[in-house]
């Protein structure tokens, strides 16, 4: 699965969670999930089991430790599909 | 869990011992504020203090406390209601670490001083992943060496003023996880005039507190896992409430 699939399908998960729509629109890998998406922080652990379901990869807490931004998690869940 | 840093445990154990040493300046008289000036009082007080003493001189595990969150001031409160004053005098390290909002108190150096002193680790809610995790591996490494801290059950006061299984506090589950023998001491407090959430119990109340060691298990694995042990954590708490509610029917 190229970065570029993962990031889509990243959006596609996180969007139910987004609080600004108008930043959402323009995110890109940069784009920080908890402040520029206003995703609230106890939702982030759901975004990630949702990430876990997607793309069947297994997350330990401190794995999401380095999640902040939506290239963070395109990154992770690259990471844990290549092992 | 990787360990914690050099820097980290020489400022938590600066930090307790500012706060032992100091103790004598602040236990007291935060439970005397909480007693003679707000006017609370703990339902069977003495029995609830002989049972909480009992468990802690028959344990050798670490012992997290997971409250319901209904006031600003529940875990002094809590404090105040299993230990009493003077016990923590002399057994510091069951004087519960806090993890309150950074920004309750940052506003204000004496408050954040304060905070330092009395076993507070802010926490930046919100904030990034880094610090808050940061915050966990903290209390993480205190419940190993035998401290006791307490962590809300549910990620913040609730709003309805009943517990709110689905707003559970990740970290809860987490520490419950990695922490080898941890067990959760589940706490149900509530005052008898306290409809929904507020600031604090208001003055004169009358409040209700009772505990329960539970031990949660779970068939996942990672974050999955946390997450059901913290569900549980919750689920045991209400039905505390739900027990508590049909007692005064």
């Amino acid at each position: 699965m190229s970065r570029e699939d993962v990031f889509q399908k990243v959006m596609g998960i996180i969007k139910p969670f987004v609080k600004n729509e108008e930043v959402f629109q323009q995110a890109d890998e940069s784009t920080n999930i908890l402040q520029d998406l206003k995703v609230n922080s106890a939702r982030l652990v759901d975004i990630i089991l949702n990430f876990e379901d997607e793309f069947d990869v297994e997350v330990e807490d401190e794995d999401a430790d380095s999640v902040n931004t939506v290239g963070d998690a395109v990154s992770l869940i690259m990471e844990k599909l290549s092992v | 869990m990787t360990e914690l840093p050099l820097q980290f445990r020489c400022g938590l154990a600066a930090q307790r011992e500012a706060g032992r040493v100091l103790g004598i300046i602040w236990i007291i008289p935060i439970a005397w504020l909480m007693r003679f000036f707000m006017k609370y009082r703990i339902k069977d007080v003495k029995d609830l203090r002989r049972r909480y003493r009992k468990l802690i001189s028959e344990t050798q595990a670490p012992i997290l406390i997971c409250p319901n969150h209904l006031t600003m001031v529940d875990s002094a409160v809590i404090a105040w209601a299993l230990g009493g004053s003077w016990w923590y005098l002399f057994r510091y390290s069951r004087m519960p670490w806090n993890i309150p909002e950074y920004s309750n108190f940052s506003f204000l150096w004496f408050l954040g001083l304060g905070a330092w002193i009395t076993k507070c680790i802010p926490v930046v809610r919100g904030g990034s992943r880094e610090d808050v995790s940061r915050v966990i591996k903290k209390i993480d490494y205190l419940l190993r060496k035998g401290d006791t801290a307490l962590i809300f059950a549910e990620a913040g006061r609730s709003r309805t003023g009943k517990i709110q299984v689905h707003n559970h506090a990740q970290a809860v589950g987490r520490i419950l996880t990695t922490v080898p023998e941890c067990q959760a001491l589940c706490v149900y407090m509530r005052g008898d005039q306290q409809d929904t959430w507020s600031t604090a119990p208001k003055r004169g109340d009358s409040i209700y507190l009772d505990f329960e060691v539970f031990k949660p298990q779970s068939t996942f694995s990672g974050m999955r896992r946390s997450r059901d042990i913290a569900q549980q954590v919750v689920a045991h708490i209400a039905d505390m409430e739900g027990r508590y509610f049909a007692s005064r029917k």
